[in-house]
């Protein structure tokens, strides 16, 4: 009686296990594929704007999505990706936290056979990444700067305001912008500090910069929320008339502080651009495409006082 | 004694193999190694090997002009280049024309063309950016691990256009002057401005008769 007993309960564990396989069979057949969407932060109306639009895109195509925050941290992200692996996800649209230390995470689901296509911010990996489209941050900073130093007239006092160190982007930019400006002598940079891409932190930094240097002409700014924060610690201490801010990405509070005159200039990126080719070349891996560029620039065009009236917030008309 | 030669021709053998096996590099080296990208000899080659024999190619810039006014489409499908997407696209160019002036950061040229004749500037101070390297379509971005070693490449360029092109006609050049030149352009597809056109010189060469 007892070896009866025995036998059925394994016999039904073996039919459980294979309902189970089977289930998870019909499931991949039937089921509409998913997309999770991992960015860096939704702290930043950008990526919020890139998630969403990757999301749209992604229903647009007929497919599910799930938006995961990484909240700027490299750790968490690990946990979202290996979330999104275990819960069947078939494809990750991505904005990495950090070059170098997101690869790993792009590694392990391509390994688990999930393509990884990174929006926006590079990982310093040509294989890792399925496809990478990233906007072209470096030339849009040469551009930036060639108008920075006509601005300035090639003489004057700068500050620099980086974003996260441990951003490809970050560099990018700087890198950009010192080709060009480092070669005019009467250019001095007084400070180079990170306020992290954050608003607030930007002011405070800057503010603490004008103690020690209250005569600078200029500041560079490697995103338009620290160009905010500068520009509100720069009316804070009564400077907003004389010193000239400059930019980078193309937020909406800054396209309307150019046209009002407030900031000078910002480089343009196309979130949407980079979001829809994403997750269209996500659909095209599903319908078995394989042959796809390792890195995708998108230009960046530079945005100033008198050709404003081209564009809107994130790259819109 | 077989036993010694045995044992001899045993510890020779682990010694030959073990010494094939373990080598020893400085630290440095081996991270000197690891990035070695070396932009301005790139930069070199690319120049000697690739652009220069591309610019014979190039299209007239009258001609140019003409064809995006009459059919821009074409103009951009056939003579642009550009490694991404997005409206910024380059081309290569080339032409003759008339010094009208000297100026600080350009001189100012009247192109002598069966087509349109616009005025340009040659850019002499602000030789930066990616035209130079991109208007010939001949670069492959995916040929590069790190997106800093295809900008170096850029930069590279332009230094050699800084140091060695623009130097010589520099300290020459006068209004009257007549010019031949070649180089690259940045236009924009979606607002496209004819208005002030800026060419990042490859070539330049007075031909005063």
């Amino acid at each position: 009686m007892r070896f009866t007993c025995k036998y059925w309960i394994a016999l039904s564990l073996v039919f459980f296990g294979f309902a189970l396989i089977r289930c998870k069979t019909r499931q991949s057949a039937d089921e509409p594929k998913k997309m999770a969407i991992v960015v860096s932060t939704l702290n930043n109306p950008w990526f919020v704007f890139l998630a969403e639009r990757a999301a749209a895109k992604a229903k647009e195509l007929d497919y599910e999505s799930k938006i995961f925050d990484s909240q700027n941290n490299t750790s968490l992200e690990t946990d979202h990706f290996e979330n999104a692996i275990s819960s069947g996800y078939d494809a990750i649209l991505f904005n990495p936290t950090d070059a170098d230390g997101s690869v790993v995470n792009v590694k392990n689901a391509t390994a688990a056979g999930i393509p990884v296509f990174c929006m926006d911010r590079e990982i310093n990996s040509n294989e890792a990444a399925t496809s990478q489209i990233l906007s072209d941050s470096y030339s849009g900073c040469v551009t930036i700067a060639k108008y920075f130093v006509e601005t300035l007239n090639k003489k004057g006092k700068y500050v620099e305001l980086l974003g996260l160190v441990g951003d490809n982007n970050t560099w990018n930019r700087s890198k950009g912008f010192h080709s060009v400006v480092d070669h005019y002598p009467g250019l001095k940079m007084v400070a180079q500090q990170s306020a992290d891409f954050d608003r607030n932190k930007a002011m405070e930094v800057l503010e603490s910069i004008l103690q020690a240097n209250p005569d600078i002409d200029a500041v560079f700014c490697g995103n338009d929320a620290m160009a905010m924060g500068a520009y509100q610690a720069l009316v804070a201490s009564g400077k907003a008339d004389k010193v000239k801010v400059f930019g980078f990405d193309g937020a909406e509070d800054v396209v309307k502080s150019i046209q009002d005159g407030k900031i000078k200039a910002t480089g343009m990126q196309f979130p949407e651009v980079m979001a829809q080719t994403a997750a269209t070349m996500a659909d095209q891996y599903f319908k078995g495409k394989r042959d796809f560029p390792k890195k995708m620039p998108v230009a960046v065009e530079m945005v100033k006082k008198d050709n404003v009236e081209n564009y809107a917030a994130y790259g819109k008309k | 004694m077989k036993k010694i030669i045995k044992y001899t021709g045993s510890v020779l053998l682990v010694a030959v193999v073990a010494y094939n096996s373990v080598y020893f590099k400085k630290l440095d080296e081996v991270k000197a190694g690891a990035t070695s990208f070396d932009a301005a000899k790139y930069a070199e080659k690319f120049w000697t090997e690739k652009l220069t024999p591309h610019v014979a190619k190039a299209i007239e810039i009258g001609q140019l002009l003409t064809l995006l006014q009459t059919d821009k489409n074409k103009a951009f499908a056939d003579h642009a280049h550009a490694l991404g997407i997005g409206n910024v696209k380059y081309f290569l160019v080339k032409g003759s024309g008339i010094v009208k002036s000297v100026e600080e950061n350009q001189v100012m040229v009247k192109i002598e063309s069966e087509r349109e004749k616009p005025e340009v500037a040659i850019a002499t101070e602000y030789v930066f950016g990616n035209a130079v390297r991109d208007a010939s379509g001949e670069i492959d971005i995916n040929a590069f691990t790190n997106s800093m070693d295809f900008n170096n490449v850029s930069g590279e360029l332009n230094k050699i256009i800084r140091e060695k092109v623009i130097p010589p006609f520099r300290s020459k050049v006068k209004t009257g002057d007549k010019v031949t030149f070649s180089g690259a352009i940045e236009l924009n597809k979606e607002h496209l401005s004819t208005r002030s056109i800026e060419i990042i010189p490859i070539d330049l060469k007075i031909v005063n008769e």
